[in-house]
């Protein structure tokens, strides 16, 4: 890659984020754009590097959000605590419902994974362990440190900074794999992969578990920061929808697509919300159905593809100057 | 005997399944796309109804052909803008696409028309009757009927009609067709508009009945993606077995276990039949 | 025998694709397998590739009964194999399309960048190694997906049509690849519709129609065969005749 000194003056950045503003809306609005990230990125390993579009990512994302505050009301852990829990049980669920879905092909997958995501969401809503249509909240006041419960959104920000990094270098190094080959392969065709000995249901279900796990993680890490969820706020079909839009209009398939997407779109968000209060959200949604008509419509490869072709655009001006 | 007036109610909701599930189906089994937008043209449909009777006073004989016309604009309008370059691109475009655009509709409708949720006087046509100690509301009757008429008309003028035929014949193999001097896009752009205008009808007939609200979609949309699955796709007489039999069941496990769970009972048993049988209940794919 | 088919039948829905066809391959041979379209050849590969397996009858491959093996473990057995219409990996370049099948047998990145490179200068590829493959037309890809199946280092090369479509000179270019690759000690069955490549290259020919193998032998006996020219019709007989 030759574009490292792009990424680390981008890292840089990042990092000194809150440091440079004192405006906490500012400062939320960074560890938003991480967070989303890090569930994009995780949505990403599945969707984008093996081309297998699931629109039910929420049941994982929900996991790991219900798993911390089950946890904390149920037991009394932080709810940080039931951050692994969450991933366990995601990885359970993509286990036993990945493993039949991926027989499945194209359209019929995603149909499959919005059902199972609705079913989830609709179960979630009735059972009383669960806080059923109410949710459940978060500790009102911290107990310990542990809690994680701050008023100043900064430790959040370098929080998930810590987790987004981590998942990133995972990334690349699957990337840069036998595995990360495969799962090109598996997007590029099925039966062509086969022919070449690439056990395709195998890949497809280690790219689900990894995907399904750090999707959970963000699950929990949103559930710490905000402190409640319910059924629409955790397992909602736009919170799927969402984790689709940041990385397909950031790049799917690439390691920095998503967080380029949420770079993008989550300012974009926070300040609709803020500027039309309540009905904020609905013309959040219209923004982002038109970007993505249009990402779909122009440039299916998102900002990535972009880059790219102005990178050899730019390349070929350089060697006809010369 | 209240068994009975389950089933029959089911099977009054199931036509209008069937119905607006057909128009799903052609345009899914004809060029492999789907349409995710499919719920939200429901919904316009049925805000289309309740502005026609409530701006204009306009009675279901003038609103229910004019969903369709509406409709049918607007699918050709939408494959020929959209559709048409996103038909053959990557899995993940057709996808994004079709579902940027329900994001569009639904919230736009919020904006427009608010999230309130609003009806058609229950007394629009008819009533309730009883037949034959079954109590029957006149609009569903009305609705089911209609719909199953227009289902099996579908089905007919596909398969008997040389306008039928040139469709199936783009399904089938779009070079071949071309070869025989059938233009692809003229029959690709007809059926978006004949499954959206199905779509209008369908609407329009739930509306007499139902609840109207901006995401009333959202859920009619997986029924619709379950009965195709079910009926396998580009079928119209499986998707009227499969929307009669999703209405039965639905309306059964109402009753039997409550109306939370009727919609839990048929993703549940959705994915289960996928997992039994990848291709679908009547699929050969 | 290196391969043996025994009594293949594929039905689909009602339609026999293949009918009881039977084919032996011993170590190092090239197989030549023709007949007119439609005759089963296709599909009679994708069962010896585990992609289909057929309905009735038994595959053994290197005395290891593979019938119902799916085509994974078909390729680590040591089959490979390339499709009449090519699938090539459209977003990877063509160096990391082979890459992908020599991971078969190399675990690590560097290894398998090795194996790429010498197949890829093999193939006469190299000077293409960073193109995206998407961009490659047919003949690059047919070549590509030659190179790539080579690269899971196999036993034996089943080619459908992988001269398909190429001007005369690119054609003598494959047929001189495929000559080098059996030089390298595999053994290859290939379909090809062009005589002069089935005469110049297979020690034997065998022959389809409508699923069922109604000669076999060596190419100039088969080519003259009554039965064969008889089930050859309008342009293709011209073109065994000119063979
Ligand atoms: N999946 C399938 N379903 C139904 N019929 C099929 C299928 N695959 C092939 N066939 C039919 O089986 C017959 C044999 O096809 P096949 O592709 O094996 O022929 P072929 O000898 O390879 O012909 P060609 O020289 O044109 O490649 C054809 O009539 C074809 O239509
Ligand atoms: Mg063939």
């Amino acid at each position: 890659m030759k574009q490292w000194p792009l990424v680390l003056l981008g890292f840089v950045v990042i990092a000194a984020w809150p440091l440079l503003t004192s405006d906490v809306f500012l400062q939320r609005l960074g560890a938003l754009v991480l967070l989303s990230a890090i569930s994009a990125s995780a949505w990403n390993l599945l969707g984008g590097y093996a081309g297998q579009v699931s629109v039910g990512h929420s049941v994982y994302f929900g996991a790991g959000a219900y798993a911390s505050l089950v946890c904390f009301t149920h037991f009394g852990w932080p709810p940080i605590a039931g951050a692994p829990v969450g991933m366990l049980v995601s990885m359970l669920i993509a286990a036993v419902v990945g493993t039949p879905t991926f027989r499945l092909r194209g359209h019929y997958f995603s149909m499959a994974t919005i059902a199972a995501a609705e079913l989830a969401r609709i179960l979630a809503a009735n059972v009383p362990l669960l806080g059923a249509a109410v949710g459940l909240m978060g500790p009102p006041v911290p107990r310990s440190a542990w809690d994680l419960s701050f008023i100043s959104p900064i430790p959040y920000h370098y929080l998930f900074l810590a987790v987004l990094t981590l998942l990133l270098a995972l990334t690349w190094q699957m990337q840069r794999s036998k595995m990360g080959f495969y799962l090109a392969a598996i997007r590029g065709g099925d039966r062509a992969a086969r022919s070449l000995g690439v056990p395709v249901l195998r890949y497809k279900l280690y790219a689900l578990l990894l995907s399904a796990a750090f999707t959970s993680l963000a699950g929990s890490l949103y559930a710490v920061m905000i402190g409640f969820v319910d059924p629409d706020s955790g397992l909602g079909i736009l919170i799927s929808v969402k984790m689709v839009i940041v990385a397909a209009l950031g790049g799917a398939g690439t390691l920095f697509g998503p967080l380029v997407g949420a770079i993008i779109l989550i300012p974009l968000e926070e300040t609709t919300n803020a500027m039309f209060g309540g009905s904020g959200t609905g013309v959040t949604f219209i923004i982002y159905g038109a970007i993505i008509v249009l990402i779909a419509r122009f440039r299916p490869g998102g900002v990535a593809d972009l880059w790219h072709s102005l990178i050899t655009r730019g390349r070929r001006g350089a060697a006809r100057g010369a | 005997m209240i068994l009975l007036q389950v089933v029959v109610s089911g099977l009054l909701m199931g036509a209008v399944y069937a119905l607006f599930s057909s128009g799903l189906t052609l345009i899914w089994g004809m060029m492999n796309v789907v349409n995710f937008a499919h719920g939200d043209f429901v919904m316009l449909a049925m805000y289309a109804a309740f502005f026609a009777y409530t701006l204009l006073h306009l009675g279901p004989a003038v609103f229910i052909p004019g969903a369709a016309l509406l409709l049918f604009v607007l699918g050709v309008v939408v494959y020929l803008g959209l559709v048409r370059h996103i038909a053959r691109g990557p899995m993940l475009a057709q996808i994004l696409g079709t579902f940027g655009l329900a994001l569009v509709l639904r919230y736009a409708a919020f904006w427009a028309f608010s999230a309130n949720f609003v009806s058609l006087p229950d007394t629009l046509v008819g009533g309730t009757f009883e037949l034959g100690g079954l109590r029957i509301e006149a609009s569903r009757l009305l609705g089911g009927v209609l719909a199953l008429v227009i289902t099996i008309g579908m089905h007919l003028v596909l398969t008997r009609t040389m306008l039928g035929s040139r469709v199936l014949a783009v399904a089938e193999d779009r070079q071949a067709a071309m070869l025989m001097g059938i233009r692809p896009d003229r029959m690709q752009a007809l059926a978006w508009g004949v499954g959206a205008a199905s779509t209008g009808i369908a609407g329009a007939l739930i509306a007499l009945f139902f609840y109207i609200s901006p995401t009333v979609g959202e859920s009619l949309a997986l029924i619709a993606f379950v009965v195709v699955c079910l009926g396998g796709f580009g079928s119209v007489p499986g998707a009227l077995i499969a929307g009669l039999a999703i209405g039965v069941i639905q309306a059964l496990s109402a009753y039997l276990i409550g109306a939370v769970y009727q919609d839990v009972v048929v993703f549940a048993l959705f994915l289960l039949v996928l997992w039994i049988r990848p291709q679908g209940l009547m699929g050969t794919l | 025998m290196l391969l043996e088919a025994r009594d293949l039948t594929k039905v689909f829905g009602g339609f026999r694709a293949v009918g009881g066809a039977s084919l032996d391959v011993a170590e190092g041979e090239i197989v030549g397998l023709i007949g007119p379209n439609g005759a089963g050849k296709s599909t009679f590969f994708n069962c010896l590739a585990g992609d289909n397996p057929p309905t009735t009858g038994t595959i053994r491959f290197r005395g290891q009964d593979v019938t119902k093996a799916t085509p994974e473990a078909h390729a680590r057995a040591g089959m490979a194999r390339t499709f009449q219409v090519p699938v090539t990996f459209e977003d990877m370049s063509v160096a990391e399309n082979v890459m992908v099948g020599a991971f078969l047998r190399h675990g690590h990145r560097a290894a398998a960048r090795r194996v790429a490179e010498e197949v890829l200068a093999f193939t006469g590829l190299d000077h293409l190694a960073d193109t995206r493959a998407g961009s490659l037309g047919t003949p690059g890809r047919k070549r590509l997906e030659i190179a790539r199946a080579l690269a899971t280092e196999p036993v034996m090369l089943l080619l459908d049509e992988a001269l398909a479509g190429l001007t005369p000179a690119e054609v003598r270019l494959a047929i001189e690849l495929v000559r080098r690759i059996q030089q390298r000690g595999i053994t290859i069955v290939i379909v090809e519709h062009i005589m002069e490549v089935i005469l110049s290259l297979a020690e034997r020919a065998v022959v389809f129609h409508q699923g069922r193998v109604i000669a076999e032998g060596a190419p100039r006996d088969v080519v003259d065969n009554p039965e064969v020219v008889a089930a050859y019709l309008g342009h293709h007989m011209k073109r065994v005749r000119r063979g």
